[in-house]
């Protein structure tokens, strides 16, 4: 966990992240001198730390809950050797002539082009893992009680104008809004990289986070999974705009939204 | 595994591997059996606390080790075996219709959640006390979301590693590090009605 910081020097308290990681023992050996040194000096962080083990250890023992019945491993392991005798090779030796060396050479051949397709599907598909995943912690993120929008506002002539300056593009924003739908702020954040706006509206009290991207820095979307963790997305693109929805309410609704910013952006 | 199968084929093409018998089977499943089985307990309640049913947790853990031994020839020795089995287990939960439907039941603004300084009035003895109320803990435990749940699973009662964790889960480290940040902030919270503001 190096991205800790060191507290042997500073009067700064814990914060709780570093109280997990150091309950964890995910500290580095230099980190976790430095919290050592300043738990022994603040009060107030060795009882949230002793308390935070206490927790920790409490949590163990009641997750420990559910025991299997006693049968159930005969079960498992009979299963398993039964997979293994239908699995199993026969012991008998198997010679080939080198006559097949000609149809050994065309499998190596199409075993290469396979190779290759696979490390292009695993590239793109680590892609689009990491993107989902990195959207799907922002939206998290803003469910959070403690995370308030760096704009609040139900109006979008305050919305609006509030990205002006910040971002190296500018979008507009539907005034009529699908049944039930609300606008409830924006932040300033970045997504693969980029200068995003994100846009916190609910429906139906379900929280949802779209991520507005210039389309120009980055002209095609990497294809998102539809679904993610029990959260859905949704992307779309107009001629200068990314678009990337989040959220865990009706897909059909999520999509009404999505439409309806698409639509009033501007034409190419 | 289609490129693997192809590999095998190759294999056998050869005049040196046409020579050999094929490899035990038994040897691999012997080595499989030696590390799985000690984890039984442990994917089994896990299961559980996943599936919420006896018999669900049951055949989750079969199919998990029925996979698991299949795709055994994939795990890389030396790495975590436990992380790589338990990320199986996940896996194979997600595909059920149990894991589908818990999956979309994550309503995490029902559970707000703040990071607030501990108060200091009580002494950790009292909480040790407190915290003795394995109930409570077992209640609040249900109540988490899902998501928050499985990562204080995974690493208070697994003891399993940040980094294994976030293999397991498929999120980056910091994803990892904030849910639990958020998991324990909430489980405090559903103790606090009980326990006071000592949590």
């Amino acid at each position: 966990m190096n991205q800790m910081s060191q507290n042997d020097q500073s009067t700064e308290h814990l914060n709780p992240d570093e109280v997990n990681a150091f309950i964890d023992d995910e500290l580095l050996p230099g980190e976790q001198q430095g919290v050592q040194h300043h738990l022994s000096t603040c009060h107030g962080c060795t009882l949230r730390v002793l308390s935070a083990t206490r927790l920790k250890a409490a949590t163990g023992r009641a997750g420990q809950r559910f025991a299997p019945p006693p049968e159930a491993l005969g079960r498992l392991t009979a299963q398993l050797h039964s997979q293994q005798t239908e699995t199993a090779p026969q012991g008998k030796k198997k010679v080939v002539s080198f006559d097949s060396f000609r149809t050994a050479a065309w499998t190596a051949l199409a075993a290469a082009v396979l190779l290759t397709v696979s490390l292009f599907g695993w590239r793109q598909m680590h892609q689009t893992n990491t993107l989902a995943a990195e959207l799907l912690d922002q939206h998290l993120a803003t469910l959070s009680n403690g995370a308030t929008p760096q704009v609040i506002s139900t109006d979008r002539h305050t919305v609006k104008p509030w990205f002006q300056g910040r971002l190296p593009f500018s979008f507009n924003l539907p005034e009529t809004l699908p049944p039930d739908t609300i606008l409830k702020g924006a932040d300033l954040t970045y997504f693969n990289g980029q200068p995003t706006a994100l846009l916190l509206y609910t429906i139906h009290k379900h929280e949802v986070s779209i991520f507005l991207t210039q389309r120009s820095t980055s002209p095609t979307l990497t294809p998102l999974p539809r679904t993610r963790a029990g959260f859905y997305l949704r992307t779309a693109t107009t001629s200068n705009l990314n678009i990337v929805a989040v959220s865990d309410v009706n897909p059909a609704d999520l999509d009404l939204l999505v439409a309806a910013l698409v639509s009033i952006q501007k034409p190419a | 595994m289609l490129f693997y199968a192809v590999f095998l084929q190759l294999g056998n093409l050869t005049p040196t591997e046409a020579l050999c018998t094929v490899s035990s089977a038994t040897s691999r499943s012997a080595d499989f059996e030696q590390l799985a089985l000690p984890l039984f307990g442990s994917l089994y309640n896990h299961a559980f606390w996943l599936t919420r049913n006896q018999a669900d947790a049951e055949d989750l853990v079969q199919e998990t080790f029925s996979k698991s031994l299949r795709a055994f020839d994939s795990f890389q020795p030396g790495t975590n075996f436990k992380a790589w089995i338990f990320r199986i287990l996940r896996n194979t939960f997600l595909t059920t219709r149990t894991g589908i439907a818990a999956s979309r039941t994550v309503f995490l603004e029902d559970h707000p959640e703040t990071l607030a300084a501990t108060a200091v009035d009580l002494t950790p003895e009292d909480n040790l006390i407190r915290l003795g109320d394995q109930a409570a803990l077992q209640s609040a435990l249900e109540q988490l979301p899902p998501l928050f749940r499985e990562v204080l699973l995974l690493c208070d009662v697994e003891e399993i590693k940040y980094k294994d964790i976030a293999v397991i889960l498929d999120v980056p480290i910091g994803t990892v590090m904030s849910r639990i940040s958020r998991a324990r902030s909430t489980l405090r919270q559903l103790l606090q009605p009980q326990f006071g503001e000592s949590l």
